[in-house]
């Protein structure tokens, strides 16, 4: 496959040429492919220099795997789903370094959640979208790995609850209740931060 | 609202409430109230999070990028360096070059001994050392007319003593 070949070929022949070791074929999909991997690293981290070292390594992995890739889901959420599961592991890893945050305590002790009063307010209405994704993601920074975890794969993986529940490790019922706090904890941010305006 | 109530709500937005439930949870949220807004708010938070990731973009250029991902690739990829086999003519000077060292030692020191009785040693003295015992030495000063012998261990079928060296007059 000439380099041309490579930006006009669709992933699936790009990724049947990487799996006979074409490395230029890899090269694309890697391009083709990089930013929202990253994306999904940075939503997961929130640290820059982390998001870069971890979809790398998740490049590195996608690479040494690609045999095993079978085309049941797209590659995309292949490569995706490797980026996740490097997440997550480091997550674990940083969470045996450091105390439970608030969030976690407040969950454990019957969720500041279910007392929240709802916004009623859309504190995003009337905001540009660059300011609005400054907005989230300030917001998104203060929640903990977990709520933010289950958010990031709820709503931009698109798993469903038992997915995740699998994923975590952890159950159905954990699932459903960060999801709640993170969505909650998120919309009161969102909230602040537009009063603060 | 209690607590089940409320995710409930939230597993009807997700799409994630058996059938029954969904419509007896519409025919609440018909008649209003606090579920209805709680159901809004959870909606309005959603609609935010769309399309966020899509406008994340990687601050290194595709070219840089690559070459890090390809270098790690090609690291991993290489052979790890394994030591090189030691061949058997390797192995056996291993053993001849120190056993070879001792040897022309016990001779060096073997040839400063006179067969005659006399000494390379001053004042009429004498070291010997028996080959067949490389555990004993002999010192004899005929002036004194003492004779030392040293054992580094004891003699076979001797009694063991705490003596290292017998002084014959």
């Amino acid at each position: 496959m000439t380099e041309n070949n490579h930006s006009s070929a669709d992933d699936p022949a790009l990724v049947r040429a990487a799996q006979q070791g074409d490395m230029e074929a890899f090269e694309e999909l890697v391009g083709r492919h990089r930013d929202k991997i990253f994306a999904r690293a940075y939503s997961m981290m929130r640290n820059e220099e982390e998001a870069i070292d971890l979809s790398q390594e998740a490049w590195v992995k996608g690479w040494q795997r690609l045999r095993q890739f079978q085309g049941e889901a797209s590659f995309g959420t292949w490569m995706t789903r490797i980026v996740i599961n490097l997440c997550l592991d480091q997550i674990r890893r940083q969470k045996r370094h450091r105390t439970e945050s608030i969030e976690e305590l407040d969950e454990a002790s019957g969720g500041v959640e279910r007392q929240m009063p709802v916004v009623i307010v859309n504190p995003t209405s009337g905001l540009e979208r660059a300011e609005l994704r400054q907005r989230i993601d300030r917001a998104l920074g203060q929640l903990s790995y977990e709520h933010r975890t289950v958010l990031v794969l709820h709503e931009f993986e698109e798993m469903e609850y038992k997915e995740i529940a699998r994923t975590m490790g952890c159950s159905i019922g954990t699932v459903m209740s960060r999801l709640f706090y993170a969505r909650r904890k998120l919309a009161a941010l969102l909230a602040d931060l537009k009063k603060q305006d | 609202m209690d607590w089940e109530a409320q995710l409930k709500l939230q597993a009807y937005l997700d799409g994630e409430l058996p059938e029954a439930e969904r419509r007896r949870l519409e025919a609440t949220l018909a008649q209003g109230g606090q579920s209805s807004l709680l159901l809004a708010e959870l909606r309005q938070t959603r609609e935010a999070l769309a399309g966020f990731e899509k406008e994340i973009q990687m601050p290194e250029s595709r070219e840089f990028f690559w070459s890090k991902i390809e270098r790690e690739i090609r690291r991993q990829e290489s052979p790890a360096r394994v030591p090189a086999p030691v061949s058997w003519a390797a192995r056996l000077r291993r053993l001849l070059v120190p056993a070879s060292t001792v040897a022309l030692l016990a001779i060096a020191g073997f040839l400063t001994i006179r067969n005659d009785g006399s000494s390379l040693l001053p004042g009429g003295t004498e070291m010997e050392t028996a080959l067949t015992d490389t555990g004993a030495f002999t010192y004899r000063d005929y002036s004194a007319g003492t004779t030392l012998v040293w054992l580094s261990y004891p003699a076979e079928n001797e009694p063991d003593d705490d003596e290292d060296a017998v002084t014959l007059q």
